[in-house]
């Protein structure tokens, strides 16, 4: 299930809100499952700065590779440097210990535009009927 | 509208929520679970692919073996029945149309396995060479039948290959496992021991059940191409294609200039006296990125060449990969660059055997060769 407090894109990814105006964001399940095994993470270095639904990292498994993109404008403050030791654990936990990168939100107004986990539910919903036609 | 080919096994992978995907026009599961749990099965115990996708085909009659020998890179002439070998297929200028298995099953009577993709024109050009000939028929059993490979050190010690077991190093027979009439051949794609089973489209779906019920893992192509690619075997159509010969390709081994003629001699004669001026190689990477096919190979800022298979090893660690660079730069040891989307990231050429089981029909007892 996706969390009901977090925000996703349609690019799949999410953003969960934290006190201090700081967001965690990371992978939506129905990401992980879609590219299978990640093997690598490419995630920028604390400091950068970012704009909403621009890319900031790319993700490889296995099969493919996937770029990143920020569900929000801001200053990258933290990177998952366990996930970056261990990429599979985004494919076991995408919502927890899975998380990829912290942002200092410079807009968070910004959130206002992205996906309830109930519009997200159906999104996802609405692709995978495209894909079984 | 395009339509992808199902196989007889279709259902089957739908009812396990395999990841389908298209491979050369076929609808294929891309993994079941995981590509990385899928490979480690193949490699520690066993594992099953559905590889209805490859073409099978018999040919036979008086002339079946004067005609094998015509366009076949291999001469078939001392090849036992019971026994198979890897051929090439090549056009009249040296390129490379396919690889294929030819299995001596009978008096005049032989079994192609092909590759998929780019079928219409590889048999075109078979059966050019063959259509006067009335004393050689061929019969496209690609449809007919359904293909599994059984791959993996324990798939020997299964009580239901015991029939099998027996069967020399490319040997072929027909056999029954459970109650499933198969021919079955002890050839393989992955590195590890384990067969190949043909059986009729009915019985595909009973007997990957049985297969799984013995604990054989379901596999997909996924798992495949990694396992293929860390023993140094070449994807055809990919690896190598109609605009490579086999010098160029590392595949010399699969040419024999005996006193027979062969559709491609006098090319490749040439090709041979010339020398080639770009080599296949096998790499391996220093960073984690992944190498993928098309990617660009540098030396010194210069693209020198293609990476044509790349991915993920678990076996090696790193990203490992084939490709083409020139000659003076095809030694092993050579440092290299793959500009890996806007990063050129290191690479060394090491020989392509990444992967070497220890000994035939032993388990487990992985051995990494670097080459270094």
């Amino acid at each position: 299930m996706n969390p009901k407090e977090y925000k996703y894109t349609r690019e799949h990814e999410w953003i969960c809100l934290e006190p201090g105006n700081t967001g965690k964001t990371g992978l939506t399940k129905y990401a992980e499952t879609q590219l299978g095994d990640i093997v690598y993470l490419d995630l920028p270095a604390p400091g950068t700065q970012v704009e909403q639904f621009e890319k900031m990292g790319e993700i490889e498994s296995v099969k493919a590779v996937s770029d990143f993109f920020a569900p929000a404008s801001g200053k990258v403050v933290e990177i998952n440097a366990k996930a970056i030791d261990e990429p599979k654990l985004v494919n076991e936990d995408p919502y927890g210990v899975g998380w990829l990168v912290r942002l200092e939100l410079s807009k968070p107004s910004e959130l206002d535009a992205l996906m309830s986990s109930d519009a997200y539910d159906k999104y996802v919903e609405s692709l995978s009927q495209e894909g079984s036609e | 509208m395009h339509l992808l080919k199902k196989t007889a096994l279709s259902k089957v992978h739908h009812g396990l929520k395999a990841r389908m995907g298209d491979f050369a026009g076929w609808e294929l599961p891309m993994w079941f679970t995981s590509i990385l749990e899928e490979h480690k099965a193949v490699r520690s115990r066993a594992g099953v692919f559905d590889v209805s996708d490859m073409g099978r085909g018999w040919v036979s009659g008086r002339k079946a073996g004067q005609f094998l020998e015509k366009v076949l890179t291999r001469s078939v002439r001392r090849l036992k029945i019971g026994s198979s070998r890897l051929c090439l297929l090549c056009l009249e200028g040296g390129g490379i149309l396919d690889d294929l298995w030819v299995y001596h099953v009978g008096v005049d009577q032989y079994l192609l396995v092909w590759n998929a993709g780019n079928t219409e024109r590889k048999l075109g050009w078979l059966f050019r060479w063959s259509e006067s000939d009335p004393d050689v028929t061929f019969k496209n059993a690609t449809d007919d039948t359904a293909m599994v490979a059984v791959q993996g050190p324990a798939v020997c010690q299964l009580g239901s290959m015991k029939a099998i077991s027996n069967l020399p190093r490319f040997g072929h027979a027909r056999a029954k496992i459970d109650k499933f009439e198969v021919f079955a051949a002890r050839t393989g794609y992955t590195g590890e021991d384990g067969f190949e089973l043909i059986s009729s489209t009915a019985d595909a779906s009973p007997l990957w059940g049985f297969l799984m019920g013995q604990g054989v893992k379901p596999c997909g192509l996924g798992a495949r191409d990694i396992l293929r690619l860390e023993a140094g075997m070449l994807l055809s159509g990919q690896d190598m294609d109609a605009s490579t010969n086999p010098f160029e390709a590392d595949l010399a081994w699969l040419v024999e200039f005996d006193k027979r003629d062969f559709v491609g001699k006098t090319s490749l004669l040439e090709i041979r006296r010339r020398g080639v001026a770009r080599k296949l190689v096998g790499f391996k990477t220093k960073g984690r990125e992944i190498a993928r096919s098309g990617y660009s190979i540098f030396k010194s800022g210069q693209k020198v060449g293609t990476v044509t298979s790349g991915g993920y090893s678990p076996a090696v660690g790193v990203s490992i990969g084939l490709g083409y660079v020139p000659v003076e730069l095809s030694t092993v040891g050579t440092e290299i660059q793959i500009l890996i989307r806007d990063k050129l990231v290191s690479a060394q050429i090491v020989n392509r055997r990444f992967y070497k089981k220890g000994g035939f029909n032993e388990p487990e007892g992985i051995q990494i060769h670097t080459g270094a």
